[in-house]
């Protein structure tokens, strides 16, 4: 399977008359953009603001930042989810680079919605605060889940989806500034030097908690939580066959954007033929019954076991429960004789003090870690704020409260905000970003 | 001008070697001893204004004394920053430090400073509560130790940002807390690195240490005709003591276990025995101790010949918070006794 990504690097992004890419300049017709938002009629209000790095900014509650993208030859860029299915990561797909599109509620958030400040002490905290992003925010007649604190946010996240395709279109006919290609023969087809090397999957474990349907990421359109492992070609996810769903605490969280640039997997492809032959990927989940977790453990092992596999990357989407996934994936490997390096982060208390993952094992001998899901964070006012502020304290953000006793709500009546590390979104960058780790103090 | 007070031992504060371990707690103006090199080493802005010294068999003997009256030195005391030591190899130095800046960091809110070596027991017990600094073998470190003691010092009373304890040279106090690298190194880089080393054998090291798992083998089940032969002893962390916790355990983050004569009891009744545990809705246990305690299903079974009997003692402690170290100390003294009174069946319970 080879993969063609041809790269747009947008330098500077502007709404105009006509949505087109040019010398650097990403240019936007709102009406248009915002027309291709409302084909869902349950998009009541919709608004599209440009936000950039440096800009005195605070979004909240984000839901979701996908990649603008187009698939060359046609189809959908999300298969199963945005169109019908296809195959993904065998081709040719055009990217804008250095923007997403982010999707922002206007008023009403939860449980797996996160925080960006594009300037200031609070930009460090997420990836997005780099990225020249178009902010679509919106409103919708989902009712049955305004006041929920789980909500699944389906017609702003497809709304983001569709426009980030509606964007990507603009590039359709020209010619990328560079191409990144991805490639790589059948297992079993590999040469004699890449035989050599040790062989190595990535296990990755996305979001799948949920028994209800809509809440989990979707694999091709699929719910995650009613697979069991399998195997897939790394191009898929870097293509559009993997999207976030609306669940975790949000710094815990991989957004589209992240899949679509996995940077853990892009990370393989560089070593790959080098230090190491790189197998693929074991899509994998994070359910909440033990059985399904045992199940998803010895199915990982197995199909690490018969790929050949010397070592494995397991990462999980996620903490608390899944913590007892992403264990039982590493002793499941390390048993079947597998080397295996975690990839996550931790909890461990506003006061630092508790144990880090929900369980623990020896075995787990290797772990690279990203963050305290926990540790607080305060920020001043910030001039403008798109969304709603108060969603934080009001609608149950996973770092966000309405009142604590001791540190009062987490908004504060001049704009100030004082919150867990677990609401800033996709802030712990488990996907392989994260400059953070934690130490012991 | 910001202040400090130290404590010291009945050595270093000059009174004596062991024969006057027994010397009882007194405070001093001014500079005692190493209080003089805290004074430099802290520099022109912090100074230490008083020394307080204690005996270590003083403090080992009568603690609770020996802290109540040092409280009571420091209650008229203006002081910024409390130190320690340092405490060397000294056992019973060290732990005396940790317990005298464990009282005066909860009494005082002040940032307390101990520094011992990595075999003094006082750093297992007392790493999660003070800073404790790693410090040399014997005295020959004093200069070394004091100098480390009064940098964190004077870093704390500047708020300046704090290291991770391995940089700022203190034994780590079980808090783990998100730190940027610098130089910024991708998690994607750390990563292929760690995994490229484990592959090929070399040392590695993980940035989420696991502590390692200290299992001990249970013990072969008995027949059921052992059992009715033999006495049952019952152990619990789940902090069930006489009502007025006669032996003062903690109710988190205990370093004390207690026993108690349950020979002429049936049943714990509500009101005389109850839960110190902290860590819990104490209601249950509070109401019927026999939740935890099961004495009196026990006793029914020593009615219907199911066991022998009933050790005549129950011990108790506190399993929250409590560190592992300690945890297996309790665990050995208890199980010292027990053999030694030839128990051979233990029912722990735990909450």
């Amino acid at each position: 399977m080879k993969l063609e990504l041809g790269n747009f690097h947008v330098k500077d992004m502007i709404f105009g008359d006509k949505t087109a890419y040019c010398n650097g300049i990403l240019t936007i017709n709102k009406e248009e953009a915002l027309a291709v938002v409302r084909e869902d009629e349950s998009i009541t209000e919709a608004d599209l603001v440009i936000v950039k790095p440096g800009d005195k900014v605070r979004l909240v509650p984000v839901k979701e930042a996908i990649e603008p993208r187009h698939r060359i030859g046609g189809g959908p860029l999300f298969p199963g989810v945005t169109g019908d299915l296809q195959q993904a990561g065998n081709g040719k797909t055009l990217a804008l680079k250095g923007c997403s599109v982010l999707v922002v509620g206007k008023h009403w958030g939860g449980f797996q919605d996160g925080l960006i400040d594009m300037s200031g002490e609070g930009a460090k905290y997420t990836y997005y605060s780099q990225l020249k992003n178009l902010v679509l925010v919106a409103d919708t007649d989902e009712d049955f889940e305004k006041n929920e604190q789980q909500k699944k946010n389906r017609a702003l996240r497809w709304a983001g989806m569709r426009l980030a395709e509606y964007v990507g279109a603009c590039v359709a006919e020209l010619q990328p500034e560079e191409t990144e290609t991805y490639e790589l023969a059948a297992v079993t087809k590999r040469t004699e030097e890449e035989n050599k090397l040790p062989n190595v999957v990535i296990v990755l474990q996305p979001q799948s908690q949920m028994e209800e349907l809509g809440y989990n990421d979707l694999c091709y359109g699929w719910d995650c939580n009613r697979m069991v492992p399998t195997f897939m070609h790394p191009n898929e996810v870097l293509d559009g066959a993997m999207i976030s769903g609306s669940f975790m605490p949000c710094s815990s969280k991989w957004s589209t954007y992240d899949f679509q640039n996995f940077p853990m997997i892009k990370r393989l492809y560089q070593e790959h033929g080098k230090t190491i032959n790189f197998l693929g990927v074991i899509m994998s989940n994070l359910n909440v019954a033990l059985e399904q977790k045992q199940r998803a453990a010895q199915f990982v092992a197995q199909m690490a076991k018969s790929l050949g596999a010397d070592a494995a990357i397991v990462a999980e989407e996620g903490y608390g429960n899944p913590d007892a996934d992403f264990i039982a994936c590493i002793v499941a490997l390390e048993d079947a004789g597998v080397k295996t390096v975690g990839l996550t982060n931790e909890c461990t208390g506003r006061d630092g003090a508790s144990q880090p993952l929900v369980t623990l094992d020896e075995k787990a001998d290797a772990i690279v870690s990203c963050g305290n899901v926990s540790d607080l964070i305060k920020l001043p006012p910030m001039e403008t704020v798109i969304g709603e502020l108060q969603a934080l304290a009001r609608d149950g953000l996973s770092g966000g409260w309405d009142n604590d006793a001791v540190l009062g709500p987490s908004v504060k009546e001049d704009g100030s905000i004082i919150m867990e590390n677990n609401a800033m979104f996709c802030g712990d960058q488990v996907v392989g970003w994260s400059t953070k780790t934690m130490k012991e103090f | 001008m910001k202040k400090a007070i130290l404590y010291l031992n009945q050595f270093f504060g000059q009174i004596g070697g062991e024969e006057l371990a027994d010397h009882a707690p007194e405070i001093r103006e001014g500079l005692v001893g190493p209080a003089m090199e805290l004074d430099k080493q802290l520099g022109e802005d912090v100074k230490v204004t008083h020394t307080i010294i204690c005996g270590d068999n003083f403090m080992g003997s009568n603690q609770e004394e020996a802290i109540n009256t040092i409280i009571g030195f420091l209650e008229d005391k203006e002081f910024d920053i409390f130190f320690a030591g340092p405490a060397f190899r000294a056992g019973r130095y060290g732990s005396a430090c940790g317990n005298i800046c464990k009282a005066v960091k909860d009494k005082f809110k002040v940032p307390v400073i101990s520094s011992m070596n990595d075999e003094n027991p006082g750093v297992e017990m007392f790493k999660k509560e003070v800073y404790i600094f790693k410090g040399g073998a014997s005295a020959a470190a004093m200069r070394k130790d004091v100098k480390a003691m009064a940098a964190f010092g004077l870093k704390l009373l500047k708020g300046e940002d704090l290291l991770p304890a391995e940089e700022e040279g203190y034994f780590g106090r079980g808090v783990r807390s998100q730190v940027w690298l610098n130089p910024p190194v991708n998690a994607t880089d750390r990563v292929i690195d760690m995994l490229l080393k484990k592959v090929h054998g070399k040392p590695f090291v993980s940035e989420l240490p696991i502590p390692k798992a200290d299992l001990v083998p249970i013990a072969p089940a008995l027949t059921a005709e052992e059992l009715s032969n033999i006495e049952v002893a019952i152990v619990t962390s789940g902090g069930i003591v006489p009502v007025g916790n006669p032996d003062r355990i903690q109710s988190a983050s205990a370093t004390k276990w207690g026993k108690y004569d349950i020979s002429q009891l049936d049943d714990l009744v509500k009101g005389e025995y109850m839960t110190i545990h902290a860590g819990f809705d104490p209601a249950a246990a509070n109401n019927d101790s026999d939740v935890i305690v099961p004495l009196d299903a026990l006793r029914a079974y020593e009615k219907e010949g199911k066991i022998g009997g009933v050790y005549k003692y129950f011990y108790s402690t506190v399993g929250t918070g409590t560190t592992q170290a300690e945890a297996a100390r309790m665990g050995k003294e208890i199980a010292a006794e027990l053999v030694e009174a030839g128990v051979k069946a233990v029912i722990l319970t735990s909450t």
